[in-house]
Formats: structure tokens, sequence, C-alpha cells
């Protein structure tokens, strides 16, 4: 047997093994998700989106945090646009969140991706998220650097 | 001092460009008067820019509001070393430390080669002094370190530096990096000379085999002190999420590894000239990439990338440019570029090094897909989608595995042909060693751990024993034949051969930092509602809420935790997480309290003092974890045992042979 032949076959087991074990995860739910930038685009798919694990980005509307310390969860609503901007609130999303671990930038206004899904209860779609993500307030840099996004530098 | 840096940023630009233009001149007429100018001019860039580095530190120390990247990333308040720290707190400051950084290897290279490898050397300083000076236009140009603030916005004391990275690690942290990344450049530039002149043979990668390994070595630390800094900062309980971020550090590395894997295989059998040159290409371009990556927000940000982001496509085209620079030189050498030698066997050191390669760049794809998803998956027109850390963890996993086999064949294995007898004698022992602990693991936790962590656990008994192996034959070797103590057959085995040694120690390094890893699958956490007084429990630990009290006023505000650890009846310590709020920032920042010992961390997270007046905890159990961090500590050591200057060795290499 050549050595052309040994390595192609040695390539061949390897990527098969790879493959095959690639293809059996593929199913997995929690492997890929689907991410909305907007939530305009999110309420626009969102009868398709009952029940399927989904990312989606807003900001937390004014004084809508409660947080219930005996059920051991957080719910708020989220909308399009900056409250701090004014602006036409829209349609604002209640989410369900399962924790009552929220990260330190959580607050009203604040920037956030909620992951989760959408869940249809009493007539109202709620999001059920199991993470909250929250950015750097822009309002910090805004005062002085309008262009520079806070983010953690690398 | 504004003025100080902005002229010698100015200058340093200048005399890049000049430098430039002299190295191709004297490249192409191959005189070596010219190539001294082109190398002096070098020097100078860095002079130039070692003020500017200087100059921004001082205004940092001595709180020159006047500047505004000072005014940005500093203020008052500060302790002066996070002050300093701000250096690399910002955009401008960071891209002045990696072009500042390229120009220190620069000098590096030009004074080690003042008597040899001549013709290579003004391709090397054109390569280098191209890569300088882009970073010098964006710093003359686009992201302006020295800047003045605009006097309409009044009297400053400086807006500070993000909370999460006033830490310890921080101050290293992104320095180590940058030193990696930039380290990478050395070796590009002698492979794009030697591309250029056609000196094709092992001289290009022998003479900056040291200051890649060194580069390599401080970029692998310094992804493992951003896992710690994540672990003890991000507050969540672990430390790495195949973030962005992280996976822009850990690509470049990948790559890196491979090649000075593969290096290897042309030093000793002349195989694979080619590969290795696209290899270190992939290198330098993917810490380029992870440099754009972090720095473009193409992907971290939860906006789009924009047209309005004139850095990204600066930086964009830059990349393009230089690796473009690259693939022609190389496609033009392709045919002197055939190894003479061929794979003989499969059952080899050389097939061994070449399917660690290719597993290097399958993990290397697994990685780049997973990070760019969400930019192709839009590109195809449909809804960004995210490949999140399961799908890291599952196919990073198994590669993962694979290597560590490989870490224990690759270099035990015979050059050229493996007899059996030879596969006997190595393996046997480890081979057993590995399915012992195997069956032992199944025996006493079942399946429970998964198959990673079991796998994990039973390839790493046969590692380590491969390791012992090596280690106790050499040493018994010298013992019998030449009657030496044992301490003093295993100083000089180091000293005799730190590469070979050296790396197993690296190798057991890696070994053990996986074992820290598969820890994660006994994870446990829990969120506590907890009243003065309360107990909470995890695992076989109780905790005992005593009280919270307010931090003294300082840069920061806010609430301390007291809590009494105590395994089963057993006290262990106070544990004190807190909640701070920075007052400049305005912005909240929880400190986790951990508790370590060899066998687990017990982690607590403040998330929140209640209005009732309880307080909301988060405790975690992570077992093994320290594990990891005392694998990167052997690993150090294998990196200090390989780096370590040898004055036998430092003797002949001023006799002429490269290092």
């Amino acid at each position: 047997m050549s050595k052309g032949l040994q390595i192609a076959l040695g390539v061949l087991a390897i990527a098969g093994l790879l493959g095959w074990y690639g293809y059996s995860q593929l199913g997995r739910e929690d492997l890929s998700l689907q991410y909305f930038q907007t939530l305009d685009e999110f309420h626009q798919n969102a009868p398709a989106m009952v029940g399927r694990t989904a990312r989606v980005h807003g900001y937390v509307a004014l004084s809508s945090i409660e947080r219930d310390v005996d059920g051991g969860r957080v719910r708020f609503s989220v909308q399009n646009t900056p409250p701090h901007a004014g602006g036409p609130v829209g349609e604002t999303l209640s989410v369900d969140y399962l924790s009552l671990e929220v990260p330190d930038l959580f607050k009203d206004g604040a920037e956030v991706v909620v992951e989760g899904a959408l869940e249809a209860r009493a007539g109202e779609n709620v999001f059920v998220a199991r993470n909250v993500m929250a950015k750097c307030p822009s309002k910090f840099q805004a005062q002085t650097a309008p262009a520079d996004e806070a983010s953690i530098e690398l | 001092m504004a003025d100080l840096g902005i002229y010698s940023l100015r200058l340093a630009l200048f005399l890049c460009a000049l430098g430039l233009g002299v190295g191709v001149y004297a490249g192409v007429t191959r005189r070596d008067e010219w190539t001294q100018v082109a190398e002096r001019a070098l020097l100078i860039v860095c002079a130039a820019t070692s003020v500017a580095m200087g100059a921004l530190f001082y205004a940092l120390a001595t709180n020159d509001f006047s500047i505004a990247y000072v005014a940005q990333h500093s203020a008052r308040t500060m302790p002066l070393h996070y002050r300093l720290g701000a250096l690399w707190g910002g955009q401008a400051g960071s891209l002045l430390l990696w072009g500042w950084m390229l120009t220190v290897y620069g000098a590096v290279a030009v004074v080690g080669n003042r008597s040899q490898n001549r013709r290579l050397m003004p391709w090397v300083c054109v390569a280098l002094l191209a890569n300088v000076g882009f970073f010098l236009i964006l710093n003359n140009f686009v992201s302006l370190p020295f800047e003045a603030r605009p006097l309409s916005e009044g009297h400053s004391d400086g807006i500070g530096l993000n909370p999460l990275l006033q830490h310890p690690v921080m101050m290293i942290h992104p320095v180590m990096l940058y030193t990696g990344f930039t380290g990478f450049a050395l070796p590009f530039s002698f492979a794009f000379a030697a591309l250029v002149t056609g000196e094709l043979g092992t001289t290009w990668f022998r003479t900056t085999r040291r200051w890649t390994l060194f580069a390599w070595s401080v970029l692998s630390v310094g992804i493992m002190l951003g896992g710690r800094w994540a672990y003890e900062v991000l507050g969540w309980g672990g430390y790495w999420a195949w973030d962005p971020v992280e996976n822009a550090s850990l690509m470049p590395w990948i790559a890196g590894t491979a090649y000075i894997h593969s290096v290897m295989i042309q030093e000793k059998r002349d195989m694979l000239r080619t590969w290795n040159i696209v290899l270190i290409g992939l290198t330098y371009g993917l810490c380029l990439f992870g440099t754009f990556l972090t720095r473009s927000g193409i992907v971290q940000s939860v906006h789009a990338f924009t047209n309005s982001d004139s850095f990204g496509r600066i930086f964009a085209a830059y990349v393009i440019l230089m690796l473009s620079g690259y693939v022609i030189a190389l496609l033009f050498r392709l045919r002197s570029l055939r190894s003479p030698n061929k794979l003989e066997s499969v059952l080899s050191r050389e097939a061994a090094f070449i399917i660690n390669n290719w597993i290097f760049m399958a993990l290397l794809f697994v990685v780049f897909v997973g990070t760019m998803f969400p930019v192709f998956t839009e590109m195809a027109g449909g809804v960004r989608r995210i490949l999140g850390p399961p799908y890291f963890n599952t196919f990073a996993g198994l590669l993962a595995l694979f290597l560590l086999v490989l870490t224990g064949v690759g270099p035990l294995i015979a050059w050229r042909q493996a007899s059996f007898a030879s596969l006997r004698r190595q393996f046997v022992v480890p081979a057993c060693v590995g399915l012992v602990v195997t069956a032992g693991i199944l025996l006493r936790f079942g399946t429970a751990p998964g198959y990673w962590a079991i796998a994990c656990w039973g390839l790493a008994g046969f590692v380590l024993t491969t390791v012992g192996q090596e280690y106790g034959r050499a040493i018994g070797a010298r013992m019998r034949r030449l009657d030496e103590s044992a301490f003093t057959a295993l100083t000089t085995l180091l000293q005799r051969n730190q590469r070979r040694y050296g790396g197993y120690i690296v190798h057991a390094g890696v070994v053990v930092l996986l074992l820290g890893v598969s820890g994660a699958a006994f994870n446990e956490e829990k969120i506590v509602n907890v009243r003065p007084g309360d107990w909470a429990e995890l695992a076989d630990f109780r905790f005992h809420f005593l009280t919270a009290d307010a931090i003294p006023a300082q840069h920061y505000g806010g609430a301390k935790a007291r809590l009494a650890l105590f395994r089963g009846e057993d006290p262990l310590a106070v544990m004190t997480p807190e909640k701070r709020f920075y007052w400049l920032e305005q912005q909240p920042n929880s400190i986790p309290s951990i508790y370590s010992s060899w066998r687990e961390d017990l982690y607590v997270i403040l998330t929140a003092l209640e209005p009732d007046g309880s307080a909301t905890l988060k405790i975690y159990h992570n077992p093994l974890v320290n594990w990891g961090w005392a694998g990167g500590g052997i690993f150090v050591v294998g990196c200090l045992i390989v780096l370590w200057p040898h004055p036998e060795r430092a003797a002949t290499r001023a006799g002429g042979t490269p290092a």
C-alpha cells in the first residue's frame, strides 16, 4: 500500500469520525440559536418562534423591573429603543427571567440581550429567558466620546 | 508632553517610510551599506515610538487631562498602577503598544543579525517596517493617542477606566497577548525574506526559533491569564466562554502551536517546507485578524458591521494587503519549495506530527466557523445564528482528546519507521496505566462524569506515564553509565537537551490543565436568598450568612457580605463577596469571594441586597479548577526550561551558529 493511500485512508477515517459525530450532534437544540438584532424583527417572526431558542436585543423599559425574590425570578419588559432617548416605545416584549442573578449592568434603560424561548401564556406571549446579558451603558462614554462604544478591550 | 508624543510619532512614520524604501533598494541591489541604513532607520523608529510610549505613560502618571485619551481612560482618583495600565485600556493606546512592540522585536532582529543573514536582513526590515508603518499611520491619522481634549468640555478629572479592567491581571494580560501576537512578526518577516531571496533552507526559522518560542509561550500564558481574569472579575463562575474576544486570541495560538511542531519536521527531515511557510503566514495573519475582530466590533458588537466604521475597513485592507504580498511571494517560490524527502511510513514521528497538524487545523476550522457563524449566516441572507458554547465544547473537546493522544505518542515514536519492538518498548506501560486509570474512574464514578472527562483522565494517565518513563530512562541511563547522582543527572539532562525535556514539561502542564477543565463535569451552582443567620448548603459545604456591611468609601463604594464557610461541621474560612459601585464610571461591579483548595473552589457572588433586608447569593462549587491554574504553572516552568539561555550555547552562537 502506498504512503499516499495510507495517508488518504487516515484522513478519511478522521474526517469520517468527525463528520459522523457532527451529524449526530446537529439535531441538538442548544447547539445553535437565532439572534435577532431588533425587537421588531423578532415580533415579525413571533408566531413561528414559540418554543424555539433565540437571542433578542433591546433595552429595558423604564420601571419595568420586578424582582420576585420568593419565586426566584426577575420580570421586566424590553423595548426597541433606548428609553432615555425619548421617542416611541413601540411594541414591548415581556420577559420572565428564571433567576435572580442579573448582570451588574442590568437596570432601567440598559441595553440587553436576552436568551431563551417564547412561551404562549394565557393569551400573551412571554419570553422565558435563561440568560440575560447587559452591555455597558453608552451614556457613560457618550459624555465625551460619542463614537467610541464602551466595550471590554482586549 | 503631548507635543513630544505627537512629533515622535510623526518622525517615526517618516523614518519608517524612508527605511521601507531604502530596504527595498538594498534588497534589490544587494548592497550591504544600504541594508545598514534600513536597519538604522528601524532602530530609530523603535527609539521614537519608545519616546511616544514614555510620553503617554508620563501623561497618564501625571494626570494630564488636557489629552483626550488620558481623560477618557484614566482618572485622578485611580491608583497609579491602573492609571499606567490605562495605556492599553483604549484603542489608540493599544495600537501604540502594538506598533511599539513590533519595533522592539525589529530592534532585536537587527542587533542579533549584525554579522549573519545579511542577504535576508533588508527584506526582514521591509516586512517589519511595513507592519510598523501601518500602526504608525493609524496612530498619526485615525486613532490619536495624543489628541487634545476640546477646551469647550471644561475641567475634567478623567472619566476613568472601565471598572472591569481595574484588576491586577489586566495590568499584564493585554501586554502578554500583544507580546505574543507581535512576536510572530519575526518568523513571518524572516519567512517573507526567505521567499523573496530564495534562501529557503532552514535558516529563516532557525534564526527566529527562540523568539518564536518566546512569543508562543507568552501568548499561551496571556490567554491563561485572560481566563483567570474572567474567573475573578466577570463573576459567572467560569473562565472560558468561547466569546469572540477569547477565540480571537486562541486562533493564532492554535496555528502557532501547529507551526512550532511542524518546523521540527523540517529541521530534522527537511520535509513540509511549503507547509511551514504557509503556517507561519497563517499564524501572523490570525494575530492581525484577532486584533481586527476585537477592535472592529464585527462580531462582538450587538450592532452589525457598518460602513461608517473606517477603522475596521482600514484594518481589513491592511490585513489583506499584507497577506496577499506574502502569498504572491510564496506562489513565485512554489517550485523551489519542493521538499527532497518524502514520508516513509505512517508509523513514524513525522506522520504523528503531520496528523497533529491536521488536527490543529481542524480545531482552527471549528473555532473559526463558530466565531464567524453569525457573520456567515447573516451574509447568506438569513437571521444571524449563533453557535454557543455547546458547539465549541462538543467539537473542540473531541479534537482536544485526539491531540492528547498525540501528545503521548508523538515525542516517543521513532523517526522514519517505527519497529514493532520499539512501539512495544515505548507504549505498553503507558497504555496499561491509561487503561487502569480509566477503569478506576469508571469503578469510582460510573459514567456520571461523561465520556469526555473519563477519556481525558485515561489519556492523561497515558501521557504523564510516557513523560515519566522518558525522564526515568534518561536519568537511569546517566546514573548507570556516568555514575551521577539522580539530581545531577536530571540537571545535566535539562541543560544538554533543554528543548526535548522542557517540551515534556510543557506537555505535562497542558495535560494537568485539561484535567482541571475536566472538573467542570462536576460543577454545581445554586442561587439562594438568605437573611442574616440563615444557612445555605451546596455539595458537602455549608454557608452561614453573617452580615452585609457598607464598604469604606474610596473611588468606589458598596456592600460587603460576610459568610462563614463550613465543610460539614469544620469551619474553613470567612468569605466576603462584594458588590461595588464605581462612582465616577457610574457602574456597579460584583467581586466574587473564592475559597481555593487543591480539590475545588467555592465561589460566592453577592448578586443583590434585596429591599426586604435579605441577600441573594450565587454559589458555585468548581472541583479541580485549580488544577487548571497549576497546569499553567507547570507549563511556564517547561517554557522557561526550553528558553533558558545557556552559557555554553551562547558561546557557540557567538561563534557563528544561529540560535
